[in-house]
């Protein structure tokens, strides 16, 4: 037998008082002194250092991609640099030689880490198929690089605090980044085997390993061995080769698609061309997509497959246990043992981790591809049958930073059905009360900032509750009629004219020719937008499938975008598939790289000329600068692009006007909007343009309006449209004050908060904000319970992930906005006040509900509305009428 | 330190002779425990099963693996530790007292003296 290898980490194991176990020709530590549970527990609450250095590495230069989309089953195509993903390294018959995970830190270099148990066997494999790709250059660099894997809650905090230069990769799985850490290069990527949302590898030249081992665990990571790392993948679900992968226990090969992970590392891009498998793994997959659908006619592809297991009963199942389902076997155990956890107590986002520890009976089992979740199963264990059930997780990591452990109990509870009440009347005393008291506490006792949101003038608030709500008016334009409105119902004279009036206040407002008012949501607005371009874009054919936006230039989620302008929001439906990265066809704006709030405008160029958008959507949720429409516009007449330019204003649709944005002097050919924000008016949306009759893109609009009416609304929630017209009227005879006083407010109030010591987030040259917007960091995953704190206090505000944060649940920073107070009169040393208050929550250092509450009764009044003598008659005549 | 007091198996069990009674109470060595790692759970046997000497009576499992615990002597389960299970840390403080597994009524308390006593058994760990 050949000599053990030890990685440069040895005498660190070694001296920790490890037990040292022959792994794969190497000698590496199984447990540490404190044991397994220990080390699995630690990494779930704080962080875990794994030695992972006695894992191949194997690194591509030349033409390597059409090799590596050969012999790979992933679509490596789909890598930007920054970018890396799981996948397999399939044979002919759709069976796993290995898994794998690629990496593409550099143009030029794939860098691919794959089991250490069959690193050999993996070299001879590509060595077998490498001479029919000329200039392909594969080496071994398992022994010069070495690899380390931080894992858990704490493991940001601990790599960032060693980091000299150089950005963490973006808080998204698979990203990768360049650092220096110990003043050496230090490759870093958000990838792992733990099932932790917070999660990092990094690949550094063997002679600074140990150093760097010592900097992490000085930090705080705690040294974890390969029984914790089995015990937290199998947690996690993760496949392990040789339980999962490759030959099951009767020697007969385990499809790849057996393994749920195969629908991401699995393609069947034209880009990758015949590879290695590809014929057995396409059969797979159709058998695995019949198999989601109920469907088992194919099963002879996929007859069994790899499912999370919880055992119910007493035991632990363990690798090669039976299991039965109605007493007939159908699998068996591949990986099983007794898993420990933290108990959480308290519900949903306030859930916490205690003290207490669990352990839970779990395995993976390959059993017949029949089998649903929630099925009963029994499981051999020296045997006798213990009572287990099919689950669809043990763990979910999608509540950073902590992985949860989900105990099957909790997952097929029945849920209570709703009961019948026979006291319906005391009900509604209740809810009426509940409904003064709500209000009272909101309006009168809390400071309001939510940027969001708005509370509209008594006026337009009195008008949406009369007639017309509750009635219909359906209408469209004729062309028979010269573009008549025609409307379907009768009665509707006073809201046509409502209508009409609407349209003109915010033709003047804007600065436009057209608007579309019947969409009753910001949402609905965006939505009607896209699917008009759809529309549009196909209209020369109708009688083939309609094709999607080929590509959508948007601000991502992290970085402030708009849900509604996100493939998971509104424009789900409407945007095309890209065949390189096989994902929604969206790319983003860059952003500075010292202020990721603002759109870094001369990268622009390049995204425009290389990805050629037939949709631009600016606008951002967290905004705290000036959108850049005139450049972009710019630019894309330059280049001559054949694109609508849209600028979503929710935010920012009351500030429009010089202190602020004029979107359509500035070039925007749409704006979509909700009218609640900083805007007056009752909760509703609005579409925009500037197109005349005689413009090419004319036809748009008119897509647009027929896809509010009738593809969006039937009844367009006449009442709130009265509201609206209030609240223009209010905004146009008001705006310059209002305008002038919410962005002087929203500097003095972000300049007070960081005069407090507090960390407000943003451009100090421009006093942090152009907008209604302040935001404050307040520190790491902290922002749902500061919120909490703030609200518990009177001070009612909004949590937000960051831009460096990897989820609500991580988010460290508050969003705030001044609009609706200072509607209500708050001054430039009321923010400062305000901030004080803030501070003192912020740093616990004293309660100030009562403060708060009489600070509130102070700005009660609302401005920038209506009033007088001449208004009361009628008024109270309304309040008569309700 | 290992108890003087008690006999030993290769396999690691422990066994004490209650006075006259023909009890013979049965444990795990700190040795044994310390290499098991964490132990997770113990499967006890029935009272009233049979048992015989050398033979596995009760299955003991660490998150790494399950292994057998054999008897030391032939005859019937008269008690167990019921609390063990509940417990397990007791492993840890008490391996020769709390962390009992079982009592066996012996067939023969003869059987005992084939067993090791502490300073062969204190040799083999050495070995």
């Amino acid at each position: 037998m050949d000599q053990l290898r030890k990685t440069v980490f040895y005498d660190r194991h070694f001296q920790l008082g490890a037990k040292i176990v022959d792994f794969a020709g190497w000698e590496m530590p199984i447990q540490y002194s404190k044991g397994i549970v220990h080390e699995h527990l630690a990494t779930r609450k704080t962080a875990g250092l794994f030695d992972v250095s006695h894992m191949g590495r194997f690194v591509f230069r030349g033409d390597s991609l059409p090799f590596l989309q050969h012999v790979l089953s992933n679509n490596a195509a789909a890598l930007d640099v920054g970018q890396s993903q799981y996948t397999f390294i399939p044979n002919e018959t759709g069976g796993a030689i290995d898994d794998a995970y690629l990496y593409r830190f550099t143009e030029d270099e794939y860098l691919l880490v794959v089991n250490a148990s069959n690193r050999q066997k993996d070299w001879e494999h590509f060595e077998s198929l490498i001479g029919d790709f000329e200039s392909v250059e594969m080496s071994d660099r398992t022994e010069d690089i070495v690899m380390l894997s931080v894992q858990g809650p704490k493991s940001k905090q601990i790599v960032s605090s060693l980091i000299e230069a150089g950005p963490l990769p973006e808080p998204m799985r698979n990203r990768l980044s360049t650092v220096t850490i110990n003043s050496k290069e230090v490759l870093v990527a958000r990838t792992g085997y733990t099932g932790e949302p917070v999660c990092f590898e990094l690949f550094i030249d063997a002679a600074n390993g140990p150093e760097i081992w010592d900097l992490l665990t000085e930090a705080g990571a705690e040294p974890i061995g390969l029984g914790a790392r089995d015990t937290l993948r199998l947690e996690a679900g993760l496949p392990l080769y040789g339980h999962e992968l490759g030959k099951d226990k009767y020697e007969r090969e385990i499809p790849i698609f057996a393994c749920e992970l195969a629908k991401f590392a699995v393609s069947f891009s034209s880009l990758k061309g015949n590879f290695v498998g590809r014929d057995a793994l396409s059969k797979q997959f159709a058998a695995f997509r019949k198999i989601k659908d109920g469907d088992y006619s194919l099963l002879e592809y996929l007859p069994q497959m790899i499912r999370p297991v919880a055992v119910s009963g007493k035991g632990i199942a363990r690798q090669g246990s039976g299991v039965f389902t109605d007493g007939k076997e159908a699998g068996y155990v591949t990986s099983g043992t007794m898993v420990p956890y933290y108990k959480y107590v308290g519900e949903g986002l306030f859930s916490e981790m205690t003290e207490e520890k669990k352990m839970r009976s779990v395995c993976l089992a390959l059993v017949d591809s029949d089998i649903a979740d929630g099925d009963r199963l029994e499981i051999e264990i020296r045997g006798k049958k213990t009572d287990a059930v099919v689950v669809p997780y043990h763990l979910r990591g999608e509540a950073p930073p902590y992985a949860r452990p989900i105990v099957y109990d909790n997952l097929f509870k029945e849920k209570e059905s709703a009961r019948v009440s026979d006291d319906l009347p005391a009900k509604a005393l209740t809810l009426l009360n509940k409904t003064v008291d709500n209000t009272r506490w909101r309006q009168s006792e809390c400071i309001n900032l939510i940027p969001s949101e708005q509370t509209q003038s008594s006026m337009s608030r009195l008008i949406s509750i009369m007639d017309p709500s509750g009635r219909y008016a359906e209408h469209k334009a004729v062309k028979a009629f010269s573009e008549a409105e025609v409307f379907y119902y009768q009665g509707t004279d006073f809201i046509a004219e409502v209508e009409r009036l609407l349209a003109e206040q915010m033709q003047i407002y804007l600065g436009c020719m057209e608007i579309e008012a019947r969409v009753i949501s910001g949402q609905m607005a965006n939505a009607a937008v896209f699917s008009s371009l759809v529309d549009y874009l196909n209209r020369s054919n109708r009688k083939i499938e309609p094709r999607r936006i080929s590509r959508v230039l948007n601000h991502h989620i992290i970085k402030g975008g708009h849900l509604s302008a996100q493939p998971m929001g509104a424009l789900h439906d409407f945007v095309a598939h890209d065949p390189t990265t096989e994902r929604a066809a969206v790319v983003n704006f860059p952003v500075l790289p010292d202020n990721p709030y603002k759109v870094d405008v001369a990268a622009c160029q390049d995204v425009l000329a290389e990805y050629k958008p037939e949709l631009i959507i600016l606008g951002k949720s967290l905004v705290l600068h000036r959108e850049p429409v005139a450049e972009i516009r710019s630019m894309v007449d330059e280049m001559s692009l054949d694109c609508v330019v849209m600028y979503d204003m929710a935010h920012v649709l009351g500030l429009v006007g010089p202190y602020f944005q004029e979107p359509f002097k500035e070039g925007a050919d749409i704006v979509t909007a909700s009218t609640h924000k900083t805007f007056f008016g009752t909760q509703r949306g609005i579409i925009a343009s500037n197109f005349h009759r005689d413009d090419h893109k004319w036809p748009l609009w008119e897509t647009v309006c027929r896809r509010a009416f009738p593809g969006s609304v039937s009844n367009h929630h006449l009442g709130t449209l009265l509201g609206l017209l209030m609240a223009a009227y209010e905004m146009n005879h008001f705006k310059d004050e209002y305008q002038k006083k919410v962005i002087a407010n929203a500097k003095a109030f972000a300049l007070a908060l960081k005069n407090t010591g507090l960390d407000v987030a943003g451009d100090a040259g421009i006093d942090y904000t152009e907008t209604h917007q302040v935001v404050l960091n307040v520190g790491y995953s902290k922002g749902p319970q500061i919120a909490r704190l703030l609200e518990d206090n009177n001070i009612i505000v909004n949590y937000q992930a960051s831009p460096e944060e990897e989820g609500f649940t991580a988010a460290g920073c508050l969003r705030m906005g001044v609009a609706e107070m200072t509607r209500f009169g708050m001054q430039e040393k009321d923010f400062q006040q305000l901030a004080q208050l803030i501070c003192d929550l912020v740093n616990g250092t004293k309660s100030v509900k009562e403060e708060v509450t009489a600070f509130r009764k102070r700005f009660t009044n609302m401005r920038y509305c209506f009033s007088g003598e001449e208004f009361t008659p009628v008024m109270e005549k309304l309040y008569q009428l309700i | 330190m290992i108890p003087q007091e008690l006999r030993y198996l290769e396999s690691h069990e422990w066994a004490k002779l209650d006075g006259g009674s023909g009890i013979v109470t049965v444990g795990l060595s700190d040795y044994a425990i310390e290499q098991l790692g964490d132990i997770v759970f113990l499967e006890l046997p029935a009272v009233g099963d049979k048992v015989v000497k050398g033979s596995e009576f009760c299955t003991i499992e660490s998150v790494k693996a399950a292994s057998d615990l054999y008897a030391p002597v032939s005859g019937e389960i008269a008690e167990v530790n019921d609390e063990l299970p509940e417990n397990l840390d007791l492993f840890k403080t008490g391996a020769y007292e709390d962390a009992w597994i079982a009592r066996i009524k012996a067939d023969d308390i003869a059987e005992l003296e084939t067993l090791m006593n502490a300073e062969d058994y204190e040799n083999l760990l050495k070995e």
